[in-house]
């Protein structure tokens, strides 16, 4: 079968573009909410959620597209959940020997990872249903995507909480730091002033 | 019945398999991490026995076997370390687990070289509830221990907590996990203690 260039260029564009903004999993589906809420009062941590979710995320799709051929009905979902449960396994055990603190830090929502909606809407959207390839910039525009948003909500919390980010002091030193942005009430209340500009930009743009 | 075994493994080869080898995948990986994981939770434990024996130089792990018998009647074996400096011996540190609230509670507890007071314990793992369960890492319900008699202690719900005796004041709004870690204390100190003094490390008290 002859394959049109142009028309895979287009998949893979679409995939980026739809990861990071179209379909973002944070801002625009409003999917993995547990992880975007808890683990964002400060960056490090997001970003290490983000890591560790981008990783399931390729390693998932990879499996479930080279599988998808044999994949019957009404054991999809069920082989779906076995191949995250294992990546999200393999990625805790790499945090609790590598990274120990961040491990203890980011406490249940590692494994937590296995019931992440972002992870088996990409296996039943896109993995099941598509090559290798298209399944693995999926999987990195969707994880992008959702370290982005973890990321941008993180910076805020953070640089409003304590005053700094990565340890390093942004606010003057007279900025009373404000101690909600690090509890639940600063996720909340800072996820929704960024839907708020996500949907303030979408209206503009279209 | 061979029309069946057929249909059944038609359906559900690609399941089997896929579990076999994600089962695999896990294991090594497990093999290969499972030693830097266990020292990682040593070097913490270590780190933590070092702030409540400020004189300890050094944790030896103990050559011979220590085993507890738990509530359940199983019997576990407990790591016991030697804390020396130089020469002398300084105190023993070793784990000790209590069920909590909402999961184990993972503790850290040391007592003095002859084993007749406690040092006082520290936290290694914890899921309890934050701003309630979680007190029992403050101090204020730790320092409880401190120099207290390295033997039964006595949980109540009112009282002192300057007083240093085998009386445990629970923290209000927490005496599931105040009462799991002073369960674990009565579990393991008398047992660990009588085996140390079976071996001739401690002497027998008389």
């Amino acid at each position: 079968m002859a394959t049109n260039p142009e028309g895979q260029m287009g998949l893979y564009g679409d995939a980026v573009v739809n990861g990071l903004w179209r379909e973002n999993p944070v801002l625009r589906m409003i999917l993995g909410m547990c992880p975007t809420l808890a683990v964002t009062a400060a960056l490090k941590p997001a970003l290490t959620m983000g890591l560790c979710v981008i990783f399931v995320l390729v390693c998932s799709n990879i499996m479930v597209s080279l599988m998808r051929k044999g994949l019957r009905p009404h054991v999809r979902i069920l082989m779906f959940t076995l191949t995250i449960s294992t990546f999200v396994t393999i990625a805790d055990l790499f945090l609790r020997a590598y990274v120990p603190k961040m491990s203890e830090a980011l406490g249940p929502y590692v494994p937590l990872i296995i019931v992440n909606c972002i992870i088996i809407w990409r296996a039943e959207a896109r993995a099941s249903k598509s090559g290798l390839l298209v399944s693995v910039v999926d999987a990195l525009a969707m994880g992008a995507g959702f370290t982005l948003a973890l990321s941008i909500l993180a910076v805020i919390r953070e640089i409003l909480g304590t005053g700094k980010l990565f340890e390093i002091q942004i606010l003057p030193t007279t900025f009373p730091a404000w101690a909600a942005m690090g509890m639940p009430v600063g996720a909340f209340l800072t996820f929704g002033f960024v839907l708020g500009a996500m949907n303030v930009i979408t209206r503009n743009r279209s | 019945m061979l029309r069946s075994l057929k249909h059944f493994l038609r359906e559900s080869w690609l399941l089997i398999a896929a579990s076999f080898f994600f089962g695999l995948l896990i294991a090594a990986t497990n093999a290969a991490l499972s030693p830097r994981i266990e020292m990682n939770k040593v070097t913490k434990l270590t780190s933590l026995a070092a702030g409540l024996l400020t004189d300890a130089k050094r944790f030896v792990p103990l050559a011979e076997p220590v085993e507890v018998k738990t509530r359940g009647g199983k019997t576990e074996p407990v790591a016991v370390y030697k804390a020396v400096a130089g020469d002398e011996v300084v105190g023993w540190v070793f784990k000790v687990v209590g069920s909590g609230f909402a999961d184990k509670i993972e503790l850290v507890a040391a007592v003095d070289g002859p084993f007749e007071k406690l040092a006082g314990f520290d936290v290694l793992a914890s899921n309890e509830t934050p701003g309630f369960g979680d007190q029992i890492k403050e101090m204020s319900f730790r320092e409880q221990f401190m120099g207290a008699p390295a033997d039964r202690f006595t949980l109540v719900s009112t009282g002192s907590r300057q007083e240093i005796d085998s009386t445990i004041v629970a923290i209000s709004g927490a005496t599931v996990s105040s009462t799991a870690v002073v369960e674990a204390m009565n579990l393991y100190l008398p047992q660990i203690k009588e085996q140390l003094q079976q071996k001739g490390l401690i002497g027998d008290g008389n």
